[in-house]
């Protein structure tokens, strides 16, 4: 892998865009066509995606997804600004950058292991802080904060994290090897 | 099937204001929303004309902002519908303890381990109504944005607003990738069908479901990271980064735009003062705690 961890060159600017976008028009195509969930866990497939972006391009890229994709996507949903989700979402895609340069074969268990690892830590901390956040701004107690927001949050991004992150990864390996760089 | 968000030149006040105040003005008054989270019906309604009159001085062709509407009318109805009458959640501390009267209540359902009692109260049926007008603000806000700004000066708006030549182009790299994926995506949806895939009936457990959106989602990655390295190497055949950079478009305020920028701050620093002092929390009319409920 060329390049490294916290590097921000023409390459992080494209693809923190094309990360941005992308989870902006995934997120919102699925806030409209919700998939059905048990009580109030929503799964957000567009979730998948942008981790993956932070796995294969670092944490700048990562958190550029998170952070400018949840601020389009709502923006364009009609769902206003909500300033701690969107840092929320920024941490969700900047953790699971740390393992960029721990990737070495996408389609290996052991890689793929890790990319699942470092995303699931990473939804568990960003998801933490939003719901915190929400406690301290939005007037909630606890109690909402971590059974309403952060468990729900938590378990329908890990699911989809890990059912999708290592489809995605295989798929990207044969772009690699296309790309031969 | 999905939306365009095409933009036309069209002379209007509208178009004829520097994109940074209209992005500056967009800001403000989400931020009057968010940050200040003002909340009673009887403030959000002044906005909600303000805004619906800025949408019309935007003169959209309705054929052509259609079918973001469309989306947004579904997606406030599960969200209200889900959301707000259901659990009351995204909403304040008091629609969560409400003492109000109870319009409906369904017995005990038991679907799938899952206990659900839905109870509908008139407070809650207030506080619908209420995040329905402050998402109805917020996206006729925001939905003429991509309609009515020129693709090419999002990235001379951003710089001029201070943020470095990176940062700009990464945001106006982002604008303008939006329509190309979204119809990337429904380019990829047409071909999947073609070979038979049946989005409707999408039937078994969350992860079988979850797995049969990857014919979706992956193609679409995949092409958009291709297409990342085209745009790279043209990026870095034109020295990008190395420099500062000269942009071909100049931008100039005029005192429209002076104007429509103290606008927008005004009505946040009212928001935030007013909040400051009490107001603007969630209000519901004393009336609806008298309803006798069914």
């Amino acid at each position: 892998m060329n390049g490294k961890l916290w590097e921000f060159k023409t390459r992080q600017v494209v693809y923190g865009a094309i990360g941005a976008a992308l989870y902006g028009v995934l997120s919102w195509l699925t806030n409209v066509v919700p998939l059905p969930a048990a009580g109030n866990i929503t799964f957000r497939p567009a979730v998948a995606v942008m981790i993956f972006f932070g796995v294969a391009f670092g944490p700048w890229v990562g958190f550029i997804a998170g952070l400018v994709g949840n601020i389009l996507g709502d923006a364009i949903s009609g769902f206003g600004f909500w300033w701690h989700w969107d840092i929320g979402n920024g941490i969700m895609g900047l953790i699971p950058g740390l393992a960029m340069l721990m990737i070495q074969d996408y389609r290996k268990l052991k890689d793929i292991s890790i990319a699942v690892g470092f995303g699931i830590v990473g939804i568990l901390v960003g998801m933490l802080f939003a719901s915190v956040m929400e406690k301290l701004t939005g007037g909630i107690d606890w109690a909402t904060a971590i059974g309403g927001y952060w468990v729900p949050a938590s378990i329908g991004n890990t699911i989809v994290t890990v059912i999708l992150l290592p489809i995605l990864m295989v798929a990207y390996q044969a772009v690699v090897s296309r790309r031969g760089r | 099937m999905l939306v365009a968000w095409k933009y036309r030149p069209r002379n209007t006040i509208i178009q004829r204001l520097d994109p940074r105040a209209r992005l500056i003005f967009l800001a403000c008054l989400f931020a009057s929303f968010a940050v200040a989270q003002i909340w009673d019906i009887r403030l959000l309604f002044p906005l909600f004309v303000l805004s619906a009159v800025l949408y019309l001085l935007a003169r959209i062709e309705w054929q052509d902002i259609r079918r973001a509407w469309i989306f947004f009318l579904i997606f406030i109805v599960v969200i209200v519908g889900v959301n707000a009458l259901l659990s009351g959640r995204g909403g304040p501390m008091s629609v969560l303890h409400d003492t109000s009267p109870v319009l409906i209540q369904t017995p005990t359902l038991t679907i799938a381990k899952w206990n659900i009692r839905i109870t509908i109260t008139t407070m809650r049926v207030f506080f619908a109504l209420t995040q329905m007008m402050r998402m109805f603000t917020m996206a006729i806000l925001a939905l003429p944005i991509p309609y009515t700004i020129d693709p090419s000066v999002y990235g001379v708006s951003f710089r001029r607003m201070g943020l470095p030549d990176k940062a700009s182009f990464t945001m106006d790299l982002a604008f303008r990738f939006i329509p190309t994926l979204g119809r990337d995506f429904s380019i990829t949806v047409d071909a999947q069908r073609a070979r038979g895939y049946e989005m409707e009936s999408l039937s078994g457990g969350i992860f079988s479901r979850l797995r049969r959106l990857a014919p979706l989602i992956v193609p679409v990655t995949m092409q958009a990271i291709l297409t990342g390295e085209e745009v790279i190497d043209a990026m870095d055949l034109r020295a990008f980064g190395v420099r500062p950079r000269t942009w071909l478009r100049e931008l100039h305020y005029e005192r429209r735009d002076y104007l429509f920028i103290g606008l927008g701050v005004a009505i946040l620093v009212i928001s935030i003062i007013l909040r400051s002092m009490g107001v603007g929390a969630f209000w519901a009319p004393d009336w609806i705690y008298h309803l006798t409920g069914k």
